[in-house]
């Protein structure tokens, strides 16, 4: 009964540590302007306009939605504003989706943006207590716990670092430009929460990315190719149980399910071309690969040790450069499922994957609870 | 897509500082004022299910399997002693109310008689590079004049800090890992 | 494509007080077990669970992911949250059911106003530029709409004791409610100011509580429920921020949402309002054109009992009960967000026999 929908136009910012040139209400319009552009649209075409976000305490606005309905063209429209954590620019997009899946909008303009510079993230994420653990803090044991169980070797992380940062390089938008980087630079580079070093790191971003969502007709008329979601799913689970396994979390592994058997994806690694998946610390690339059994127990780290994860390797992840090159974490979900999007419309430039028909997109957030994902298809089945 | 800026243009825009101060001032529910009046006491009070039986430390005041709400009649008494289930280092980073200066250790502790654990505790008297999951630990408490229910909050259902300064060894042998694997967190 | 017609067949609120004694995620679950209990069905049967809730609210970043712990998440669950009023959760939720592919959805809204002060909190909600930096508090705005609307010779304030005085009798038969009265209108007129016009009989109280509903395909609705509520339309629309730039005595996105929810379908017999303050009642009824025949805000209203972040959601439970218990065949329930009416939504309920 769901009317079918695709992304019709995409936009971003040059994310940056700090993008002092801009307000707020200029940091989403410059990704909301290009995604209207690329959509072949203009403001006024849009029906109606979801905005995601993380904690608002990384700027000191509360519901900063509110007053940007001048800035993004959501004044006389409706207006839903996500908050579903680091995942949040994923749900917004899949929010955005079932609008028009529902029939009940033709065009929705999907907006995910933070400002981190305005604020302080540090000092938010710890709630304004000291003894914050910071971002990743809560991930460290998680992923001390899967280098344990996998015996992997402990340049895993390191080459994860060294290969996300070399794509970015063919992403004229991502936030780090880090030509230089090796394996032993990031071996070298200061513990922050062991065992994650400081190049293994995601930074901290100002940044927006915006989706236009359109029906069948829409993406018929659009410039160009659309982006067909023939997938979507989110799951969430408790934040601490006694029994969680929160290196493979149920919800992660439920989603990814739910994902395939919509697509009617037997064999993710093999039928998927490109996968944008949410890594903030490098070990997250084979966790996810495992948590979203597109590699067996054990066997992510190994798919990264043979290169499968490159650009030009079986399984590329993270093409853009990913959450490591660029973290505005409000918008940082979005990026991934729009990243995945641009690759079946063959629009990532220099990081475009080679014929790229399918492509996954994933986010997550909170302590490893909150999955939101999506599969794009260059067709409609 | 349009072209990208490689690099935003340098700005004139000035940057103001705007510090806001918000005061929440709330109750703590009944199952944290238990928690810390018992810790205060020296005990550490967690609260068992009736449906599955998994005992929470601290009480949350329901159980989030069962949605069930729990309540007085729920509360037991756990151990001192317990199990580094998993822990990392964390290097302090300087923002606005930061008093940890050095490296800190931020371990879970599944403690005897709980179902989950106890999180974000500091492990003393061992090296940082000793701590391990599956160290066995005990609670180093204050003297009982110095316990206080300082740093309780309804944030999270409380914490130990204001009576409990760290865990340190208890010089029992390590917990094998099928006993603490599937509570990492 | 045919939209798919959604019905409300639980819900359940804790009693709003000025100061609750438990924990946030502990009034939602209270909220969530008796809607659910009520709606017949099983945590299983739930299809997806959609939350609203405001971090600057509870006070901390990722407020919202203790109340998870109300919504059993475990197996895990399909479930998202907005940063907004629990009315928009269910507008999403209503989305989300349209697809087809699951019937059941739970809705839940809460929020603990007294730990805060919203003179502090509420400036944050402003852009922070050019109307943050003022420290406007929300009971100023209320008083400048207040204000605009007795220049306009539209309304009095002697108008707006009544709807004062009114909101606070119907809340004594309101067991959720905690501010009552039985004030005549004239004695409320002689008040003091707290913002003039404003007194504080005119200003929503703060308030602590959680609200849920169950939402199910109407297919679905008749084989577990006897009466089940039908949602005839909903609709929502934003408006400029800035409260210098519109008519702050007009509210047509409340108009246009209402029309798009198809109140011109037939009249009304009770409508539940979210006026904040009473100047705002007067507003939504033009607005709504809501004649002297329509029973309004029954319950009391937010004047009477204000969960922020539930009170819209207070709003449709208080509208779908009037319909089950048969003293009203056709509802309408009215949320908004932001200050001044800047954002709002509207339902239109019906019975189904």
């Amino acid at each position: 009964m769901a009317e079918p929908a695709a992304i019709i136009g995409f936009g971003q910012t040059k994310h940056a540590k700090a993008r002092a040139d801009l307000s707020m209400p200029g940091l989403c319009r410059e990704a909301a302007t290009r995604a209207l552009e690329d959509a072949g649209l203009d403001w006024k075409d849009i029906d109606a306009v979801v905005i995601g976000k993380a904690p608002d305490a990384f700027e000191g606005v509360m519901q900063p939605e509110l007053f940007l309905a001048d800035a993004l063209g959501s004044a006389g429209k409706p207006m839903i504003r996500v908050h579903t954590a680091g995942s949040v620019g994923g749900s917004t997009v899949i929010v955005a989706a079932h609008l028009v899946e529902a029939g009940i909008h033709a065009r929705v303009l999907a907006v995910a943006w933070e400002k981190q510079s305005e604020g302080n993230a540090q000092w938010g994420l710890a709630g304004g207590r000291s003894g914050g653990i910071g971002a990743g803090g809560a991930f460290a044991p998680f992923i001390r716990s899967y280098i344990e169980r996998t015996n992997a070797p402990e340049y895993i992380g390191w080459q994860v670092a060294v290969k996300d940062r070399l794509n970015a390089l063919k992403n004229p938008y991502a936030h780090l430009r880090l030509p230089d980087i090796s394996l032993e630079k990031v071996k070298e580079s200061p513990m922050l929460w062991d065992p994650i070093h400081f190049l293994e790191s995601c930074p901290s971003s100002d940044g927006a990315a915006a989706v236009v969502i359109g029906n069948a007709d829409e993406a018929r008329k659009a410039p160009r190719p659309p982006a067909w979601i023939i997938a979507s799913a989110v799951r969430s689970e408790p934040t601490q149980f006694p029994g969680r396994d929160a290196v493979r979390p149920q919800a992660g592994v439920d989603c990814a399910h739910d994902l395939y058997r919509q697509a009617g994806i037997t064999n993710p690694a093999q039928e998927i071309d490109a996968a944008e998946l949410y890594v903030p610390f490098s070990w997250y690339e084979p966790m996810w690969l495992e948590g979203h059994d597109i590699a067996g127990p054990g066997e992510g780290w190994k798919m990264v040790d043979r290169g499968d994860t490159e650009l030009t390797g079986s399984f590329p992840v993270n093409p853009s450069g990913g959450v490591l090159s660029s973290n505005p974490i409000g918008a940082s979900g979005m990026l991934r499922l729009a990243e995945a999007a641009n690759q079946v419309r063959g629009q990532a430039g220099e990081h475009q994957v080679e014929g790229a028909r399918i492509a996954l997109g994933q986010a997550y957030g909170g302590n490893a609870q909150y999955f939101s994902m999506a599969i794009f298809s260059s067709t409609l089945p | 897509m349009t072209d990208a800026q490689t690099e935003p243009e340098a700005s004139s825009a000035v940057m103001m500082d705007d510090k806001v101060t918000l005061t929440y001032v709330e109750d703590l529910p009944p199952n944290t004022v238990r928690f810390a009046e018992a810790l205060v006491e020296g005990r550490i009070v967690g609260q068992r299910c009736p449906q599955c039986q998994r005992v929470y430390v601290p009480p949350k005041g329901y159980c989030p399997l069962d949605v069930v709400l729990l309540d007085e009649g729920d509360d037991t008494e756990v151990s001192d002693r317990g199990v580094v289930t998993g822990f990392t280092i964390i290097a302090p980073v300087k923002y606005y109310g930061q008093t940890k200066t050095e490296p800190f250790v931020y371990a879970s502790i599944l403690l005897d008689g709980a179902s989950g654990t106890l999180g974000g505790q500091d492990v003393s008297g061992i090296s940082a590079d000793k701590v391990r999951a599956g160290l066995r630990v005990k609670a180093v408490w204050k003297p009982e004049a110095e316990r206080t229910t300082e740093g309780q909050s309804a944030r999270g259902w409380g914490n130990v800090e204001g009576c409990i300064s760290s865990f340190e060894p208890s010089g029992e042998p390590d917990a094998p890992r099928e006993h603490y694997q599937e509570h990492v967190i | 494509m045919a939209p798919v017609d959604v019905a409300l067949i639980g819900w359940a609120q804790t009693p709003s007080v000025a100061r609750a004694s438990i924990a946030e995620p502990q009034l939602c679950m209270q909220a969530n077990l008796a809607a659910v209990a009520k709606a017949g069905i099983e945590r299983k049967d739930i299809g997806f669970t959609c939350s609203g809730s405001c971090d600057y609210l509870t006070g901390g970043p990722f407020a919202f992911v203790q109340n998870l712990d109300a919504a059993g998440a475990w197996p895990p669950i399909a479930e998202s949250h907005v940063e907004m009023d629990g009315a928009w959760a269910l507008y999403e939720a209503w989305t989300r059911l349209q697809l087809g592919d699951i019937d059941v959805a739970l809705v839940y809204g809460s929020g603990k106003s007294s730990p805060s002060d919203p003179v502090q909190l509420y400036p944050q909600q402003l852009d922070p530029y050019y109307l943050a930096p003022l420290g406007l508090d929300p009971a100023s705005i209320g008083a400048l709409q207040a204000r605009a609307l007795l220049d306009s010779g539209r309304a009095s304030e002697d108008q707006f004791a009544e709807v004062a005085a009114r909101s606070r009798r119907s809340a004594r038969s309101n067991p959720n409610a905690h501010v009552r009265g039985d004030e005549d209108a004239a004695d409320l007129a002689k008040a003091d100011y707290v913002r003039a016009p404003l007194r504080a009989h005119d200003i929503a109280p703060v308030s602590d509580g959680a609200a849920a509903i169950v939402l199910a395909t109407a297919e679905r609705a008749r084989g577990l429920v006897e009466r089940p509520v039908l949602i005839r339309g909903i609709e929502h629309r934003l408006e400029i921020h800035q409260p210098g730039m519109r008519d702050l005595t007009r509210s047509p996105s409340t108009a246009a949402a209402a029309q798009g929810a198809g109140l011109g379908g037939g009249r009304v017999d009770v409508a539940e309002l979210c006026a904040l303050f009473s100047p705002q009642e007067l507003i939504l009824r033009d607005a709504l054109g809501l004649d002297d025949s329509v029973d309004v805000n029954p319950s009391g209203g937010p004047l009477t009992a204000n969960p922020v972040m539930a009170t819209g959601l207070v709003r449709i439970i208080e509208a779908a009960q009037r319909i089950a218990d048969g003293t009203a065949g056709r509802a309408l329930a009215h949320a908004t967000n932001g200050q001044g009416l800047q954002h709002n939504l509207v339902a239109i309920l019906e019975g189904v026999s």
